[in-house]
């Protein structure tokens, strides 16, 4: 539970111990929090996760002053980060235990509590091996979200509709989703009162995190990366642009907060525009429709590979093009 | 877009259609759950319908006999709301469909059985052209009558495709339908499988794996280095799927690391590898219509209805090494009628084969259908 303090168990430990945020106020109960403040600052001003571990009455309730500290912020780029952070903080203890174990049985308990039980997955231990394997459905609903080549289908080990994987490779899988549960239960928290001490905390890590914010999520990208510059001009000039690139832009767009609106007017010189058609791709795109996931934009590396990528000079150390001018505004 | 524009013509098609759906309605297989199906027809004035939805198959036939379209199309997806539009219908996931067209193989000897024909007079032309001599438009289709040399790669290719999704992607043989289009190709739906829910994005890494697109290098086992390369198998062997497959291929096994660096090296380090590796693979892969199976709103043609570019039906085989597409899917009537050719042809049809000279002719109606709707012929009253 230490461990994992998203799980059930920790919500019916919470329960069965009667405990009530307002007992965070107590002062024994500054440990806990300040533990949670200096875990948010690693995040934040660091961009480390936090990978050391406490027993697990400490854990579980440092968990929750983190969610409320989070919550209490209301900075959506802390939700976000915080949220897959706790997420990577979790993947690594999963495929530590996961390798280690030897039980096969410890392994599969283990495996149904976070895997079954969280995210409806079935996985198994392969016979014979260190191996995990899931159903090719699973492993693609999932891998699809990576932009790395790496996960397409075609290179991963595929038999009798399994997909094999490394207990790493299968823990990695599933960290978007772990990250949107995180997300979806610090935005569904309900509080009447803010414990004094979480709200006095929250003051403090505003004004700490505030240069960050500003610089990382609100300032606007000013010049397009040559990618998007480039499918936006074959676009202008009606030329039919592969699915692959309408996507890219579509997810750069979104990721940039433009209007469904604004982007879904971007393909109205597409040879085949449809307006109604567009507008479903770009919402389901937005996690607005269909599966409800919020598609990313893909990576450098895999645009490459789908001869999308019209790298300059400018491009150079960036992995995705969200980041394309960030390093030219850090020097500034 | 294959038009039909003589009246003489469409009358005799739509008559002998109309007779099919009446007498041979227990050819028509409808998919399950027919009420949650979108309909679409195409009628003879090539003007689409689609949101069509019925409750059972008998209200389908009715309206097939009654209004008799060019084509009849059943959507992959099941929705809520079938009749509603696109937006709003529901969707609650599709039958996985793979499309294996000919054209898509390349065959050396296409150009042999093509011809082409100019949209707006109907004008055939045994040869590629650009301008329609009899009234100078530019709109030509290509209009082919498939060989047996054709028809066999097709059937080669679309075996390799069951075999994988048999192996790789472990679908039962039930669950596997194929079918011959009606023209030239195979369409492959897989039923009941647990990809009904996976969306456009998820089926497009599908089709790239049946095609091997996108394979890395160290996939199986070639990394990159400041040396170039070495080799290290994954963790996860390279015993299935695609490693197995390219291992097969150059004849390696994961105890073969010097023989492996040694075939990497011989064939100029990694760049040079990755550009075999996607060679190899696109040897070793299938050739399946993108587009047709990332579509997850798609209207097909309904299995055993007519399909109106060649008058024969969306045929269903059971044994695809056995199975005759022109034998099987050729079900309209036998009385013969006279046509009139634009070209002189080959065809074979029901295992009889005819030599059409550039003339009027007395076919079977079967025949004379087939050559009508490829605008190769007019029938003769």
């Amino acid at each position: 539970m230490a461990k994992y303090p998203f799980l059930e168990e920790a919500s019916v430990y919470i329960r069965e111990t009667k405990f009530t945020i307002d007992e965070l106020d107590r002062p024994e109960m500054d440990h806990i929090v300040n533990r949670a403040i200096n875990i948010l600052e690693t995040e934040v001003n660091f961009g480390k996760v936090y990978s050391g571990l406490e027993r697990y009455e400490i854990e579980i309730l440092r968990f929750l002053v983190s969610l409320l500290i989070v919550k209490s912020l209301d900075l959506e780029p802390i939700t976000r980060k915080h949220s897959l952070f706790e997420a990577i903080r979790a993947e690594k203890f999963l495929t530590d235990d996961l390798v280690r174990e030897k039980s096969i049985q410890k392994k599969k308990l283990l495996l149904h509590k976070i895997f079954r039980d969280l995210f409806k997955i079935e996985i198994d231990v392969s016979s014979g091996s260190n191996l995990l394997r899931l159903s090719i459905s699973d492993y693609l609903i999932r891998a699809t979200k990576m932009n790395e080549q790496e996960w397409k289908l075609v290179n991963r080990s595929v038999n009798s509709g399994y997909v094999y994987l490394d207990p790493d490779e299968a823990v990695r899988l599933i960290r978007s989703e772990l990250s949107n549960m995180i997300y979806q239960r610090i935005k569904n928290m309900k509080i009447k009162v803010m414990p004094s001490k979480i709200k006095i905390c929250t003051m403090d890590l505003r004004i700490k995190f505030s240069s960050h914010i500003d610089y990382r999520y609100q300032k606007p990208v000013n010049e397009y990366p040559p990618c998007i510059k480039h499918a936006i001009l074959l676009m202008s000039k009606g030329e039919n642009l592969p699915h692959s690139a309408r996507l890219m832009l579509a997810t750069y767009m979104l990721a940039l907060g433009k209007k469904i609106d604004e982007i879904v007017y971007m393909y109205k010189n597409a040879p085949d525009y449809n307006e109604k058609i567009t507008r479903y791709q770009v919402e389901h795109l937005a996690g607005k429709k269909g599966s409800r996931t919020i598609y990313s934009v893909p990576s450098c590396a895999k645009l490459l590979s789908e001869n999308l990528c019209f790298a300059t000079a400018d491009c150079k150390n960036i992995v995705n093009p969200l980041q394309f001018g960030r390093n030219s505004k850090i020097q500034l | 877009m294959n038009l039909i524009r003589n009246n003489l013509n469409i009358t005799f098609l739509k008559d002998l259609f109309r007779r099919y759906y009446f007498s041979r309605s227990n050819s028509i297989s409808v998919p399950s759950e027919i009420q949650k199906r979108e309909f679409g027809y195409m009628h003879f004035d090539y003007t689409m319908v689609r949101h069509l939805s019925y409750s059972n198959r008998g209200e389908l036939i009715a309206t097939l006999v009654k209004d008799t379209p060019l084509d009849v199309f059943c959507s992959n997806a099941t929705y809520k709301f079938p009749a509603n539009s696109l937006e709003s219908k529901g969707w609650e996931g599709a039958d996985l469909i793979f499309d294996l067209d000919l054209k898509d193989l390349n065959m050396s000897c296409t150009s042999d059985h093509s011809y082409y024909v100019c949209n707006q007079c109907s004008t055939c032309y045994e040869n590629s052209v650009t301008v329609c001599s009899s009234c100078s438009d530019r709109n030509l289709s290509c209009v082919s009558i498939p060989c047996l040399k054709c028809m066999n790669a097709l059937r080669d290719e679309t075996e390799q495709l069951i075999e994988l999704l048999k192996i790789d992607f472990g679908i039962s043989e039930k669950n596997i339908e194929t079918y011959f289009s009606g023209n030239a190709g195979f369409h492959i739906h897989i039923i009941d499988s647990p990809f009904n829910d996976l969306d456009s994005i998820a089926r497009s890494d599908i089709i790239d794996y049946l095609s091997g697109n996108g394979l890395l290098p160290e996939s199986i086992g070639v990394r990159k280095s400041k040396n170039d390369f070495y080799i290290k198998f994954p963790k996860s062997g390279i015993s299935f799927g695609w490693r197995k497959r390219i291992a097969t291929d150059l004849g390696i096994n994961s105890l073969s690391i010097s023989k492996f660096a040694k075939i990497v090296e011989t064939s100029g380090g990694y760049n040079k590898f990755k550009g075999e590796l996607d060679k190899r693979a696109r040897n070793l892969g299938v050739l399946v219509d993108p587009q047709v199976t990332r579509d997850v709103h798609r209207i097909f043609r309904l299995p055993g209805t007519i399909n109106g570019k060649s008058s024969l039906i969306k045929a269903r085989s059971t044994d695809i090494d056995t199975f005759k597409p022109y034998e099987s899917a050729c079900v309209l009537e036998d009385e013969e009628v006279f046509v009139k050719s634009k070209l002189p042809l080959k065809v074979s049809l029901k295992g009889r084969h005819f030599r059409i000279r550039n003339s009027i002719e007395r076919l079977p109606a079967y025949a004379a259908a087939y050559l009508i709707s490829k605008r190769l012929a007019d029938i003769v009253r």
